[in-house]
């Protein structure tokens, strides 16, 4: 039988909007370092602009750090004491450059119920799309959290 | 640069091997924590949330996972990538980031190639999985 989740459902369809988030070049410099990439459209103004790019391109994941930004809200989902990341997904959209301002809108986009051998899991799951400042769509993001 | 003629099923892309130091996870927590020190950060804080040592957040080992496209593939290729942490991954420890080509299509006239991605550790853990999905020229 499927368990039945208690929890705030009136948060489906409703749009969670934040930032702007600036995309700076500092940003994406510390960004590379922080993670060792080295190709030089990350690092190199100049190696970026004869590449093709209006400024220092951003590494593939990095609008992740501005969803753990957002506030989102609680949904208060009656059902364990632990919530940890459990997955992530992240598709690129258009290039995300130094100087964009990014905007999100996040929704709710799914609560289910799994079990596995050690037990159940509530899996928690948003979808935040990033747009520039043209209003083109850059980024899509998913997170799931579980609960145990 | 790989071309999409080149490529089969089966074939492997890296292993790209790593080790994120205490300072390099301190690091990249700067960027967007605001919660410093915490479990990524911080034994004791670590060992209160039931974890043997401060591992490496969820989005830096993401983006570590991605640096094995971005080296083979240059930076516009990755087009989708979707992981599950299956383990919490420790900092100092080496970790290896690998591939295997699951599948290759045209599609609206571009060239995709789908892969599984693991990240593991020496002991065979299976730290991150998933799939990611690239597009690649053709051969000129």
């Amino acid at each position: 039988m499927a368990l039945e989740l208690d929890y705030n459902k009136s948060l489906y369809g409703v749009e969670h909007r934040a930032g702007p988030f600036p995309v700076t070049r500092e940003l994406i410099q510390a960004f590379s370092q922080g993670i060792g990439e080295t190709n030089p459209v990350f690092t190199d103004v100049e190696t970026a602009q004869v590449a093709g790019h209006a400024d220092l391109l951003a590494p593939p994941t990095l609008c992740t750090i501005f969803v753990r930004q957002i506030q989102l809200p609680s949904i208060d989902l009656e059902f364990g004491k632990i919530s940890m990341h459990a997955g992530q997904r992240v598709q690129s959209i258009a290039p995300i450059l130094a100087g964009d301002q990014l905007s999100a809108s996040s929704h709710l986009k799914d609560v289910y119920a799994k079990t596995g051998r050690t037990g159940t899991m509530v899996f928690v799951v948003w979808e935040t799309t990033f747009s520039n400042q043209d209003g083109t769509v850059v980024a899509e993001v998913e997170e799931s959290f579980a609960r145990r | 640069m790989p071309y999409f003629e080149d490529l089969d099923l089966g074939d492997e892309i890296g292993p790209l091997e790593i080790e994120a130091s205490d300072e390099q996870v301190s690091a990249f927590c700067s960027i967007w924590d605001r919660e410093t020190p915490s479990r990524f950060t911080d034994g004791a804080l670590a060992a209160k949330s039931g974890l043997p040592g401060p591992i490496i957040p969820g989005i830096m080992s993401m983006a570590l996972m991605a640096r094995l496209f971005t080296n083979w593939a240059g930076p516009g290729a990755l087009k989708d990538m979707d992981v599950v942490f299956r383990q919490p991954v420790p900092h100092n420890k080496p970790l290896a980031i690998s591939a295997t080509i699951t599948d290759t299509r045209q599609e609206d006239s571009e060239n995709i190639i789908e892969c599984d991605i693991l990240m593991t550790g020496t002991a065979g853990e299976r730290y991150v999985g998933g799939k990611a999905i690239l597009s690649l020229p053709s051969r000129p």
